[in-house]
C-alpha cells in the first residue's frame, strides 16, 4: 500500500511540511475569543501532520537509494537554486521526532498557555513547518530559507509567552543565531561559486552553478584544504551556536528557562538537532579536510561541553536550567559522536540526537507540569512528592534514568556507542566522556532526589495534583519509545545504517575500511 | 542633428510633467480641484505615463542615443523609470489620508510629485553630466518645497531648510567636479569623457582626481552615503511622512541610477581608482547607519537610519562589478521600494495630528489592538533585517553574493554582521508591537481604504519576491543587458 504511494507521486514531504502551514492560515480566520476550538483545531494539525509521516518509516527502503520520497521542481533558474525535497534515514528519524515532539508540545500547551492563544498556535505551527523544511531540503538555499524562517515564530513563542526575563533571552536567542546564519550564508555562497566560477584566486571547478547538497557532496575532496578551512569555520559559527557548543551555549540556558514549556521542548527536541544535523550533513562530507585537520580543537571543545555542561548543572537551584545545562552536556556527546568520524561514532551521535529529543523533550514537559501547579522551578521548593504524586514520580524517575544512560533504556545504547567511537578513534576521548557520564548520573539524580524523597517539608506540596489523562497521554508515548530504543534499537540503526556509512566514506575513506565499526559489520 | 521624431522618446517624461503643470494650472482656477479628484489625475498621469514608457521600451528594444547624444533610451533607463512610476502612485495613495487631515492644498503637492518624478525620469534618461545635473535639480527643487509642505509645522520648514542649503551645496559641489572633469576631458558626455579622462591622466592632468571625487560627493551626498548623511534623518523626520517616504524611495532610486551610470560609464576607465573610495563609503554607510540607527526612539528617525544602512548594502552591488553584482542592485531597489512604502505606510497610519504617535511606545500593544496592521509591519521589518521569505533576504543574499564572486568578502562580512546587528533596532518595534502592554484599547482606525490597500499591495510584493524571485530577476537581467561597457 505505501509503495503505492510512492508510485503515485504524491509529493508526501512536501504535504508534511506544509501541512502545519496551512493549519496556521486556516487558524488566523477563527476568532481569537474561542481558544478552546483553537487549540483542538490546532493540536488536531499537528497529529494529522503526525499520522502523515507515520507511514514514512513503513515505506521507507531500507538499502534503498541514499535519498528517497524525492522531490523536485524549478524554483530559482537564474541562481541555479531548485525546490528539492528528500530524506535519508538521519533525516527521516529527525522527521518522524519534530512531527511527534510537536503533537507532545501542543498538548502540553492546553493549560499552560492561557493569554492570546490564537497567536501562540499560528506561532507553534509555523515553526513546525520551518524545522521539518530544514530537515528535508536537498538543496543547500531551501535548506538556508527554512533554516532562518524558522527564527521568527521561535522569538515570538519566547518574546511573548516567556518567563519574566523573556525579552532579553528572545532577542538574545535571535541575535545569536542570526549571527551564527548569516556567516554560514557566506560559506554556502563559497561552497556556490567555487563549485561553478571560483572565487578569491580560487579556481572553480566550472560546473553548472547550482546549490544541490549532492552535488556539494561530489565535490568535497577537491576543494582545497585552505579554501575548506575558512567554509568549514563559517558553518561551524553557524552550526556549533545552533548545537550549542562550548563556547557558544550562553544563549541556551536563558532561552530555555523563559520559554514556554512546548517552546522548551521543541527548543530541546528539535532544534538544537539542527545544529547537529548540519555537522552531520555539510561540514563533515562537503569539508572532509578541514575536519580532518581542525579535529583535535572540534573533540576539545565537545569534551569541555560534556564536563562543563555537566559540572553547571550540578550547582543549579532551577530545575529547567538545570536541564537546559544537562543539555550542553548532552550535545557535547553527540557532538563527540560525531567527530569520531566512525561507524559506532556518527550511528551512536545519530540515535543519542533522537534519545536527547525525546528524553530532554519529556523533563520539559514533566518540569512544566509541576511548574504548572505550584509555580516555581525551585528544587529547594520541594521534597517528598512521591507521596502525593506516584504516578508523576515514577514517569520522572523513568525519564531520568533514560536521560542518564540505564542499560534498558535509549540513553545507554546512544551514549555506549558514542564511547565506542570515540575509543576507536583516541582512546583517552572515551575516558574524559566517561567522566561526563557519571557527573550526568550524579546531578540527574541528585535533583531526584532533592525533588521527590525525603519528607514533605513545604506544607504547599501536601495537595498537588497528579497527572491527569491527558499529561499521561503525552508522556506515554515517549516512555514506550525510550524502551523501545533500549531494548531493540535495531531498527534505528538498520535506518542509520546506509546514510552514516556514506558520511564516514566521505569523511574518512581510509579510516571507514580500517576500522569497520559493529554497525557496518552487521551488513 | 536630433530628429524631431527623437522626443517622442522622452514623451513620458514630457506627458509627466504637463500633468504636473496642468494640475498647477488648475489649482489656480475658482476653488481648483478637490485632494482626491487631483490625487485621481496624478495617478491617472502616472499610468498614461506608464503605458506610455511600454510603447517607448517595445520601439526600442537595444540602446539609442537621442537629441545629440545627450539622452539615452536602455533597458537599464526603463526599469528606474518604472521603479520610479510606481513608487510615486504608491506614495500618492499614501498622501492622500495624509492631506486631508492636515488641511493643507493638495493640488500643489500633487503637481510637485508629478514635477520630481519627471526629473527623476529624465535622471535615468540622462547621457551627459549637465543632462543628468538638470534633471537632478528637477528634482531636488521639487522635493524640497515637498519636505516643507507643511508649512505652518515648525519640524517641516526646518526639514526644507535644512535640506534646501545641504542640498544646494550638494549641488554646487556636482556641478563644481563637473566643470573640472569637462576642463579635463573637454566633454560631458559619458560616453566620451570615459576616454577624454583617461587621456587627460595619462598628460599628467592633475584636476581629474579632485573632479571625480567632488562628483562622488555629489552623488553620495543624493544616495545619502556616510559621510554625506548628515542631513538625512532630520530631513526625514521633518518632512510630511508620505514625503519621507518618497525622498527614502523614489529618490534614492533615481540616485543610484545615475549614480552607477556616471560611475561605470562616465568614470569606467578610473575604475581603479574609485573603487577604493566606494568600499570605503559603503563600509561606513553600513556601519554607521545601522549603529546609529540603534538608539533611535523616533520611528521615522530609526527608518531614516536604516535607509542610510541600505545605502551601504546597495553600494557593494555597485561595487562588485559583475553582472551578477549589477541585477542584484536592482532588485535589491525593487524588493527596499515595496518594504520601505509599507513600512512608512504603516507608520502614516498610526501618525495622528500629523507628526503625534511616532515613537516606539506609540506601538505598545499594536498586535491586541490592530493585528492586521501589527503583523503587515511586521513582515516588512523582517523584510528589512533581511530574513527569508521576503523580498529583503533575496535581494540582500544577491548583493552579498556578487560580494563574495567579485573579491570583495571582507564588504560582504561587514555586511552580514551588520544586517545581523540591524535585527535590535528593527525588532524594537515588534517588542513594542507584540509584548509590550497599552492602555489604549482602541483600534487603529482603518479608514483610508488607499493607504490600506497600498499596505496590502507591498506586503503581498514584499512576499512574493521572497518566494518567487524569478521573473523579477529576468526582469531586472534584461534591464541590463543594454548598459553598455559592462
Amino acid at each position: 500500500m505505501f509503495d503505492n504511494l510512492i508510485l503515485s507521486g504524491v509529493p508526501i514531504l512536501s504535504i508534511i511540511c506544509y501541512v502545519p502551514l496551512a493549519g496556521a492560515l486556516l487558524l488566523l480566520f477563527l476568532p481569537k475569543d474561542r481558544p478552546a476550538l483553537i487549540r483542538q483545531l490546532a493540536t488536531g494539525v499537528a497529529l494529522l501532520d503526525f499520522l502523515l509521516s507515520v507511514p514514512l518509516w513503513f515505506a521507507f527502503q531500507r538499502g534503498g537509494d541514499l535519498f528517497q520520497f524525492r522531490e523536485s521542481a524549478d524554483w530559482i533558474e537564474s541562481i541555479g537554486a531548485r525546490y528539492e525535497f528528500g530524506i535519508d534515514g538521519i533525516a527521516l528519524l529527525l522527521v518522524l521526532l519534530t512531527t511527534l515532539l510537536g503533537v507532545l508540545a501542543f498538548l502540553s500547551s492546553w493549560k499552560a498557555i492561557n493569554t492570546r492563544e490564537k497567536e501562540y498556535y499560528v506561532f507553534l505551527l509555523l515553526l513546525q513547518t520551518g524545522m521539518l523544511g530544514v530537515f528535508m531540503a536537498l538543496d543547500f538555499f531551501l535548506f538556508y530559507v527554512f533554516w532562518e524562517v524558522m527564527l521568527v515564530p521561535m522569538y515570538f513563542l519566547i518574546g511573548i509567552w516567556g518567563g519574566p526575563r523573556k525579552l532579553y533571552a528572545a532577542i538574545k536567542f535571535f541575535l545569536y543565531t542570526l549571527v551564527g546564519s548569516v556567516l554560514m550564508l557566506l560559506g554556502i555562497l563559497a561552497l556556490y561559486f567555487f563549485n561553478a566560477v571560483g572565487l578569491l584566486g580560487w579556481e572553480g571547478l566550472g560546473n553548472t552553478a547550482t546549490f544541490s547538497i549532492l552535488q556539494f557532496h561530489e565535490i568535497g575532496h577537491l576543494i582545497p584544504k585552505d579554501l575548506q578551512i575558512w567554509i568549514f569555520l563559517a558553518f561551524f559559527v553557524g552550526f556549533a551556536i545552533k548545537v550549542p557548543m562550548f563556547p557558544f551555549h550562553t544563549w541556551l540556558p536563558d532561552a530555555h528557562v523563559e520559554a514556554p514549556t512546548a517552546g522548551s521542548v521543541i527548543l530541546a527536541g528539535v532544534l538544537l538537532k539542527m545544529g547537529t544535523y548540519g555537522f552531520v550533513r555539510f561540514s563533515l562530507p562537503i569539508l572532509p579536510a578541514a575536519t580532518l585537520e581542525l579535529l583535535p580543537w572540534l573533540a576539545g571543545l565537545s569534551i569541555i561541553g560534556i564536563l562543563y555542561g555537566a559540572m553547571v548543572a550540578m550547582a543549579q537551584k532551577d530545575m529547567k536550567k538545570l536541564v537546559a545545562y544537562s543539555s550542553v552536556s548532552h550535545l557535547g556527546f553527540v557532538m563527540l559522536g560525531l567527530f569520531a568520524l566512525n561507524g559506532p561514532g556518527v550511528n551512536g551521535a545519530v540515535l543519542q540526537m533522537i534519545n536527547h529529543g525525546l528524553s530532554t523533550g519529556a523533563l520539559f514537559l514533566l518540569v512544566g507540569i509541576i511548574y504548572e501547579r505550584r509555580h516555581t522551578r525551585m528544587i529547594a521548593d520541594y521534597g517528598g512528592l512521591s507521596a502525593v504524586m506516584p504516578v508523576y514520580a515514577t514517569l520522572f524517575l523513568i525519564i531520568t534514568m533514560s536521560s542518564i544512560g540505564l542499560p534498558t533504556l535509549n540513553g545507554f545504547i546512544g551514549e555506549l556507542t558514542i564511547l565506542i567511537g570515540a575509543f576507536n578513534r583516541t582512546w583517552w576521548w572515551a575516558a574524559l566522556a566517561g567522566l561526563g557520564i557519571v557527573l550526568g548520573a550524579a546531578y540527574m539524580l541528585w535533583m531526584y532526589q532533592r525533588v521527590f524523597f525525603g519528607p514533605i517539608t513545604n506544607p504547599e506540596n501536601e495537595n498537588v495534583q497528579d497527572l491527569n489523562w491527558r499529561e499521561i497521554a503525552y508522556l506515554v508515548p515517549i516512555v514506550l519509545l525510550c524502551f523501545w530504543i533500549g531494548l531493540y534499537p535495531r531498527p534505528f540503526f538498520a535506518v542509520l545504517d546506509q546514510p552514516v556509512r556514506y558520511v564516514v566514506e566521505k569523511v574518512d575513506p581510509g579510516l571507514g575500511a580500517r576500522l569497520a565499526g559493529p554497525a557496518s559489520a552487521e551488513e | 542633428m536630433s530628429n524631431p521624431q527623437e522626443f517622442l522618446l522622452l514623451a513620458p517624461e514630457i506627458l509627466l510633467a504637463s500633468a504636473g503643470l496642468l494640475l498647477l494650472l488648475i489649482g489656480t482656477i475658482g476653488r481648483g480641484l478637490s485632494n482626491r479628484q487631483s490625487a485621481l489625475v496624478a495617478v491617472v498621469s502616472l499610468m498614461l505615463t506608464g503605458v506610455d514608457l511600454y510603447a517607448v521600451r517595445r520601439s526600442v528594444p537595444g540602446r539609442l542615443l537621442i537629441l545629440g547624444d545627450s539622452f539615452v533610451i536602455d533597458g537599464f533607463a526603463i526599469f528606474w523609470k518604472a521603479l520610479v512610476l510606481i513608487a510615486t502612485a504608491l506614495v500618492i495613495l499614501l498622501s492622500i489620508r495624509f492631506l486631508e487631515e492636515g488641511g493643507y492644498r493638495a493640488a500643489e503637492y500633487y503637481s510637485l510629485l508629478l514635477l520630481a518624478t519627471s526629473g527623476m525620469m529624465l535622471m535615468a534618461s540622462g547621457y551627459t553630466l549637465l543632462t543628468i545635473w538638470i534633471a537632478l535639480e528637477t528634482m531636488a527643487l521639487s522635493s524640497y518645497i515637498l519636505a516643507g509642505y507643511f508649512k505652518r509645522h515648525l519640524r517641516s520648514n526646518e526639514a526644507a531648510l535644512k535640506y534646501f542649503i545641504l542640498g544646494a551645496l550638494s549641488s554646487g559641489i556636482l556641478l563644481y567636479g563637473i566643470s573640472l572633469l569637462y576642463g579635463a576631458a573637454g566633454t560631458v558626455q559619458l560616453g566620451e569623457l570615459s576616454r577624454g579622462l583617461a587621456d587627460a591622466i595619462a598628460a599628467g592632468n592633475v584636476l581629474v582626481p579632485l573632479g571625480w571625487l567632488l562628483l562622488a560627493a555629489g552623488l553620495f551626498f543624493k544616495v545619502s552615503a556616510v559621510p554625506f548623511h548628515i542631513w538625512t534623518p532630520d530631513v526625514y523626520v521633518g518632512a510630511p511622512t508620505p514625503v519621507t517616504a518618497y525622498l527614502a524611495v523614489a529618490s534614492k532610486a533615481a540616485s543610484f541610477a545615475i549614480l552607477i551610470r556616471i560611475f561605470y560609464e562616465g568614470l569606467g576607465s578610473l575604475q581603479d581608482d574609485w573603487k577604493w573610495i566606494l568600499a570605503g563609503v559603503s563600509a561606513a554607510t553600513m556601519i554607521w547607519g545601522n549603529l546609529a540607527a540603534l538608539t533611535q526612539d523616533n520611528v521615522k528617525r530609526m527608518l531614516a537610519y536604516s535607509s542610510i544602512a541600505h545605502a551601504g548594502y546597495v553600494l557593494i552591488g555597485v561595487l562588485a562589478a559583475s553582472e551578477i553584482g549589477l541585477w542584484s542592485v536592482l532588485f535589491y531597489l525593487l524588493a527596499y521600494t515595496f518594504i520601505t512604502i509599507g513600512a512608512f505606510a504603516v507608520v502614516i497610519l498610526l501618525e495622528r495630528k500629523e507628526y503625534a504617535g511616532e515613537t516606539c511606545a506609540d506601538y505598545a500593544g499594536l498586535s491586541q489592538r490592530s493585528p492586521f496592521l501589527a503583523a503587515m509591519m511586521v513582515i516588512f521589518l523582517v523584510a528589512l533585517t533581511g530574513i527569508p521569505p521576503t523580498g529583503g533576504f533575496f535581494g540582500k543574499v544577491y548583493l552579498f553574493a556578487a560580494a563574495v564572486q567579485s573579491g570583495w568578502t571582507w564588504l560582504a562580512v561587514v555586511g552580514v554582521v551588520t544586517s545581523a546587528i540591524s535585527l535590535y533596532y528593527y525588532f524594537r518595534i515588534v517588542v513594542y508591537m507584540y509584548q509590550r502592554d497599552t492602555t489604549e484599547t482602541a483600534a487603529v482606525p482603518l479608514h483610508a481604504p488607499a493607504l490600506v490597500a497600498a499596505i496590502a499591495f507591498c506586503a503581498a510584493a514584499t512576499l512574493l519576491l521572497g518566494l518567487y524571485p524569478e521573473p523579477f530577476i529576468q526582469i531586472t537581467k534584461s534591464s541590463l543587458i543594454a548598459l553598455g561597457g559592462m
